[in-house]
């Protein structure tokens, strides 16, 4: 199956919701009604062989109306096909798909610590990379990257630290 | 009298100073009597933050960035960045290069597994295999020493190409080190195969089943343990790896020996793809193309030109524009699928770049394989899942 068999399919799912386009040899597949997300990533992997998850990317774009916007890379080992699914939101909050795909887990949990997306359902939305602690999440395009206050402000362990510049 | 009925689950803790965790991986167990009940895998000890680091640099000071993440084969993290990069331009990178890019590629993977094979054998107890490993590892490493002049974090493959030409030495070392390495793998095989206590160790440990790989995403050599026939080299060609005639090992079991069995076959299939490189290969060319777009113009060109001194300061202080847009690459790297995911607004440094890190996303199938298992399996587990802490916690 190539991309624009798969477009045309489903183009007839989901009429109207869909914008699929190809850009620097990759396949967009832009959900532009974030109510029918899921059942398109569930249309994908149930008809269209798209088993095998690769990675979850949140990009933040502060100046767009749509601030958050949710990408899922999808590859298809029978029709060795690749597809991004583009989801985008105004608020920071969207649906998990570890029901989905189970190792969707870690790499929401990713998103949620980096970026602060909130996926709802997850049953395990807590930080990975960074401390229980941390305040902020860093790859936001308003997160300072100078001036910053210690991380650890609020001495944790009760170790008796005061912690100044 | 003892009641053997007892059942409580009690929670221990693993690491991240333990030796067998291969870095600064804390694995938090909960276990009833030996058995484990649940793993969660407690990371970010070494982050870096590498992705927004790349956010606040040109495209060419983002290599550096990269060599740091799979410290064991930094070559192959280079490749896919610069292929990422070379995507929003679609650069012509000229043959010798594309064929010293699939050499240094496959040394790294050699590499990358010999040092897997030698820390997973030495963790469930073959100390013997180790240091045959180092052995070939070392000579790799004087290589890539010969040949880039490090011998680790080289960022020898830059956008359009390689930094320079090998040396002459370079080529005569490969072509001997090529011609023994089959009998090196027949060494490791013939101490561990059939070896009964390894054997005992792995068969039936961290089973994955052809379902499960898919759902978890994880790739590489844990795929292909499992019976999914899936390699990006074959499956979406990139560089010239379509002109090579290999084989992609395959096995049905999905357990800890069958990951080895392929681990091992890799070895000798990336062998044969560096014998055959190393007879295709042009004997001259350029290494670095001419696109102005993205190459810093040759140093006889600078002294003479102005336009190509202007150039040159503006690339290197300035950076070049890459179109708008979003692309994504993905590699065979040694642990998986390696890619690279970059968001360019049009300007000189990418908005947004996504590492997709394969020990990651191999981590998170970590539960699913060790439940079930006596803690002692755990080391083993650990040791297939091959996880390299840098690219992690990137």
């Amino acid at each position: 199956m190539t991309f624009e068999q798969l477009t045309a399919k489903l183009e007839a799912l989901f009429p109207e919701k869909l914008n699929c386009y190809t850009e620097f040899k990759c396949n967009f597949i832009k959900v532009k009604d974030a109510a029918a997300y899921k059942a398109v990533l569930t249309a994908l992997r149930d008809e269209a062989s798209f088993k095998y998850i690769v990675d979850v990317v949140a990009v933040h774009w502060p100046k767009k109306r749509e601030k958050f916007e949710l990408t899922i890379n999808l590859f298809s080992i029978q029709n060795k096909l690749r597809v991004f699914v583009k989801v985008a939101g105004e608020d920071n909050k969207f649906p998990t798909i570890t029901d989905i795909w189970a190792g969707a887990n870690l790499m929401e949990r990713e998103q949620y610590d980096l970026m602060g997306i909130v996926f709802e359902g997850h049953p395990n939305l807590k930080r990975v990379l960074l401390p229980e602690f941390f305040e902020g999440h860093p790859l936001r395009k308003d997160f300072p990257l100078k001036e910053r206050s210690w991380f650890n402000n609020a001495d944790e362990q009760g170790l008796g630290l005061k912690f100044s510049r | 009298m003892i009641n053997n009925n007892i059942s409580e689950v009690i929670t221990v803790n693993m690491g991240p100073q333990h030796p067998s965790t291969h870095g600064v991986l804390r694995l938090v167990v909960d276990i009833d009597g030996e058995t484990i009940v649940n793993v969660e895998p407690d990371v970010g000890f070494l982050h870096r933050g590498t992705e927004k680091l790349a956010e606040n640099r040109t495209y060419h000071q983002v290599i550096p960035l990269t060599d740091r993440l799979d410290y064991l084969s930094p070559l192959s993290n280079n490749l896919a960045y610069c292929l990422a990069v070379e995507k929003f331009f679609d650069v012509k990178i000229p043959e010798r290069a594309e064929y010293l890019r699939v050499i240094l590629a496959e040394m790294s993977r050699v590499a990358s597994h010999l040092v897997w094979i030698a820390t997973h054998a030495l963790d469930i107890g073959a100390m013997t295999v180790f240091l045959y490993a180092f052995r070939e590892r070392e000579d790799i490493l004087d290589m890539f020493e010969v040949g880039t002049g490090q011998r680790m974090t080289s960022s020898w493959i830059r956008i359009g190409g390689i930094r320079a030409d090998m040396p002459e030495d370079f080529f005569v070392r490969l072509k001997s080190f090529t011609d023994k390495f089959d009998s090196c793998v027949d060494l490791y095989e013939n101490l561990l195969t059939n070896n009964r206590i390894w054997k005992m160790r792995t068969i039936g440990i961290g089973h994955l089943s052809a379902e499960d790989v898919q759902v978890y995403g994880t790739s590489g050599p844990l795929m292909r343990g499992s019976g999914v026939d899936f390699d990006l080299r074959r499956d979406e060609p990139y560089g010239i790896y379509d002109r090579f005639k290999w084989e992609i090992p395959v096995e049905e079991a999905g357990d800890t020996y069958a990951r080895y069995k392929v681990r091992m076959k890799e070895l000798r299939e990336s062998n044969k793809i560096l014998q055959q490189a190393l007879e295709q290969i042009p004997a001259t060319g350029e290494v670095m193309t001419d696109d102005p777009r993205v190459a810093l113009p040759s140093h006889e060109d600078v002294y003479e030109r102005m336009e190509a001194l202007i150039r040159r300061f503006y690339i290197v202080s300035k950076g070049f524009k890459a179109p708008k847009g979003e692309t994504y690459q993905g590699i065979e790297a040694p642990k998986g699928e390696l890619g690279f995911y970059l968001v360019s607004e049009g300007e000189e440094r990418p908005y947004r770049m996504k590492i997709r890190a394969p020990s990651y996303v191999n981590l998170g199938a970590l539960n699913k394989m060790a439940a079930g298992h006596m803690l002692a399996d755990l080391v083993a587990i650990v040791g297939t899942n091959d996880v390299v802490l840098g690219e992690i916690d990137r």
